[in-house]
Formats: structure tokens, sequence, C-alpha cells
């Protein structure tokens, strides 16, 4: 656990960080932008990306996916592209820019962990280097995660556990 | 794969005792396809096709070249195909997670043409290959594969056999003229398309690579990205880690092998000091590390 110094408000135990997810019309939507490659690029920042990344169809479905190819660097590139569930959003953060009141505190933007929306997307187009996308990526299988985390958050209401005690045969008073 | 082929209504000659040549144009440029092609004749025809004076396509000029290709396209005794293999091919087989090299890559070309013609209904007897690499294994490779057919397998076999010179003048005029025509995938601007002769010696080469290379892509597809010529560019440009690329640890005795962390969902460009190991969930219940999902509380 990461014990930095951030702001007073800190507890001993934790980090406090926050993301503001404004709601401005302005806010750039990265819809069908936003690429998953199976490689580590070592740059940041701005990049003609649309005029040398050209994925094409292929017109083939593998496991109900509707693969795509694309190359990078000289590799064969194949994915697909996922709709993110309704619901939910993607979103590119970036560190929330310190008041002036705050920097005198010693606070950088480097090392605070406030942090807001610079873009949304509602789609990923990820991809594999050689393979076929494939319902068995350890990538695809992470939106598992949406239904199971919703099914473990959902309220539980009195008649779910009246039916949860017969189907388990326990009576709850 | 483009491909290329004589028209598919038969000509009579071609069911006699066939001999054909295979050559190979562009297998060192840096960039481009490399194009094999062939030619091929009854064997009753040879003595007339030596009389044709197609000579190994280096030694003659440009309009020569082209002039004679043009004779035998037309030359209804003479029969042609080529296989063009796509720069973007070769780089990406070259660099596959297990690569195959250029002499596999052109094997499978030649043998490929073989087969077409084969397939055609031409009655192949005799075929003649030129090679850079070893004649012998080569020829052992392509008889066992058509054991009706007589291979021979030479280097420099495009100034020995006529049938040969043809195949590579056959193969050089459609390589140059692919490149010529070559429309570049990217739509970046100040492109050009002074390719120069593809060599990694030819400065018009050379000053086209240094107009085309950008940090992060590297160059334009039309490069093969396999060269070793593109490596010291690669060097200055931005780095790129693969994952099929292991990077051995210090004292890797141990067969402790790190791999690259590429598959961590958050898309973020925080450096962490694990930032090249694999994120693995690890520790944490099955659904999770099978998933590679890790907790993070900082990005």
């Amino acid at each position: 656990m990461n014990r930095e110094k951030e702001s007073s408000e800190i507890p001993q135990n934790g980090i406090i960080g926050s993301i503001d997810l404004k709601s401005d019309e302005s806010i750039v939507d990265l819809t069908d932008k936003i690429h998953q490659l199976p490689c580590c690029i070592k740059y940041n920042g701005p990049c003609s990306v649309s005029h040398y990344f050209k994925p094409k169809q292929t017109g083939v479905d593998v496991e109900g996916l509707s693969v795509e190819e694309a190359c990078f660097r000289g590799r064969k590139l194949q994915g697909t592209k996922i709709t993110l569930p309704q619901g939910y959003s993607g979103f590119v953060l970036g560190k929330k820019k310190i008041a002036g009141k705050r920097k005198s505190e010693g606070v950088s933007e480097e090392n605070s962990n406030h942090w807001e929306m610079r873009a949304s997307f509602q789609s990923i187009d990820y991809w594999n280097h050689d393979d076929v996308p494939s319902q068995s990526d350890a990538f695809y299988r992470c939106l598992h995660w949406l239904p199971a985390a919703n099914a473990l958050h959902k309220p539980v209401s009195a008649s779910d556990l009246t039916h949860a005690s017969t189907l388990f045969g326990v009576k709850i008073d | 794969m483009g491909s290329e082929a004589a028209p598919p209504s038969l000509p009579e000659w071609t069911s006699e005792p066939c001999m054909m040549g295979i050559d190979e144009a562009g297998r060192g440029p840096v960039l481009g396809p490399m194009v094999y092609g062939c030619l091929y004749c009854s064997i009753s025809y040879k003595d007339t096709l030596s009389s044709l004076k197609f000579a190994d396509s280096k030694t003659l000029k440009e309009e020569k070249r082209e002039e004679l290709f043009e004779n035998l396209k037309s030359n209804v005794s003479i029969g042609w195909a080529v296989d063009i293999i796509d720069p973007r091919e070769l780089s990406a087989k070259m660099l596959k997670k297990t690569k195959i090299n250029l002499n596999e890559i052109s094997h499978e070309s030649a043998s490929g043409l073989v087969a077409r013609v084969l397939d055609m209904g031409v009655l192949l007897t005799e075929v003649y290959v030129d090679t850079v690499g070893d004649p012998e294994k080569y020829r052992i490779k392509l008889s066992e594969r058509y054991p009706s057919v007589k291979f021979v397998v030479a280097k420099k076999a495009d100034s020995l056999y006529p049938v040969v010179s043809g195949a590579s003048i056959v193969a050089k005029v459609t390589r140059d003229q692919a490149v010529l025509n070559w429309v570049l995938d990217e739509t970046a601007e100040n492109m050009h398309k002074k390719f120069g002769s593809g060599y990694p010696g030819d400065p018009a080469t050379k000053a086209w690579l240094d107009d085309h290379k950008h940090s992060v892509f590297g160059f334009p597809t039309l490069v093969r990205f396999s060269w070793g010529t593109c490596t010291p560019y690669f060097k200055k440009l931005a780095e790129v880690l693969w994952e099929s690329d292991e990077v051995d640890e210090e004292g890797s005795s141990s067969g402790n092998r790190r791999q690259l962390k590429l598959t961590s969902v958050g898309i973020t460009g925080y450096k962490r000091k694990s930032e090249e190991i694999q994120s693995s969930g690890k520790g944490r219940c099955k659904f999770f590390e099978t998933r590679k999902l890790e907790q993070l509380t900082r990005f």
C-alpha cells in the first residue's frame, strides 16, 4: 500500500484519490479510436495514428467475433472491436490541475492522485500478435468482471432473501 | 500474395514434356515486394528459346528488359506466372512469434509456382531453379514434393539456363512495376515515392528511409521491418517491446524469465516500477488470475 503523503486529509492506512468525470459536452469522444496493442510503446505524446494505423475488416468471424487485421512495426495484428456494455463507458484520465493554494503546500501534480476526464469512449479494439482474437483471450474475459461485479453488489431485497432461504433450506427469522 | 498468370485456355504444346525456369527479383531490397517469376515452354522449343537472347535480367538495361517481357508475353509458345510477396507479408512472417526465415518464404513461393503450373495441366518434366542457399537441400525438398519433375537447382542459374534468364526477366520487370505503381497505405503528408532501387546501399533509398521514418510507427508498410537495415533506425525511434520477445533477466541461469507486462487493463501511461513485469493477478482468486486482473490503488 502506498503511504506517500499527499495532503492532510489522507488517512494513515490508505490513500485518497478522486476522479472528476465532468459531463461537459466538449469532452472528446474517442469511440472507435481506442486500440489495445500487444506491445509496449515507450512513447507518450501525440501521434498521427490514423495516417499510419489502418485496420481492415477481414470478413471472417471467429467465435462470433468479427476479425480485423492491421500491422504495426512489421508485425501482423489480428483483433476485434469490443463495444462496452450498456451502462459502461471508457475514460481517458489526466492529472487534475492543482489550484495555486495547494502547490504552496508542496503537493506537485506528479504525485497527486486526483484525476479528471479528458476523453471518453464506448469501444476498444484489442489486438493480438499473429493470433486470431478469441473469447478465451484474457483481455476479452476481463469484461466478465462487469456482470460478476453487478451480481455481487446488487442490493438484496427481502424477497431475494426469502427465495434464497427456500433454495438452501435455511430459515431466516 | 498477389498473382497473375497466363490465360487459362491451355495451348496444345503444354501436353508435351515441358521445361520451366524459376527466378526471383527483389530479395535484397529493404522495401517493396519480393517477386518469384517462372517461364515455361515445351522442351522441343528449347533451341528457339535460346535464340531469343534472354540474358540474366541484371545484365540488361531496363528498357531492354521491358521489351523482352512484352515479347515473351505475346509469344504463344511460352507461358509464365508470378508470385508477388507483399512487404507486409515478408515483415509479418519474419517477425512472427515463431519466425519464418527468408529462405523458407522463398522456397514456398517457388514451390507454389510449380504447383500452380502443374495444376493448370502443364506437363512439367524439368524445372530449373536459381538459388542463393544450399542447392542440394533445396533440390531434395522440391523433388520430394513433386516426384514427377526433374529439378536442377543451381546458383547463378539465371545466367546458365535461358529458361531461367527468361524467368528472371518476368520477375524483375514485375517487381519494378510493382514498386513504381506502389500506392502507399499511409496518408501522412509530405510522403514521396523516390524509393530508389530499394537496396540498402542506394543513396536514394537511404534518403527515402530518412524522409519517412516515424517515431512510433517506424516506417510505412512498404518497408521490410525485419531487415537489418532498419535496426539502426529503430534504435533512434520510440522503443517497442513485444510479448513474444521475452527479456532475459540478468543471470537467467535460474530459468527465471521476465515476461513483458502488456496485458493489464489500465491503459495508462503511468510508469510503475513493475512496468515490464506481466500483470498476473497472482495471489487473487482464480477468476482474477485467469483474466490477469490486478487491483490498482494508483495508476
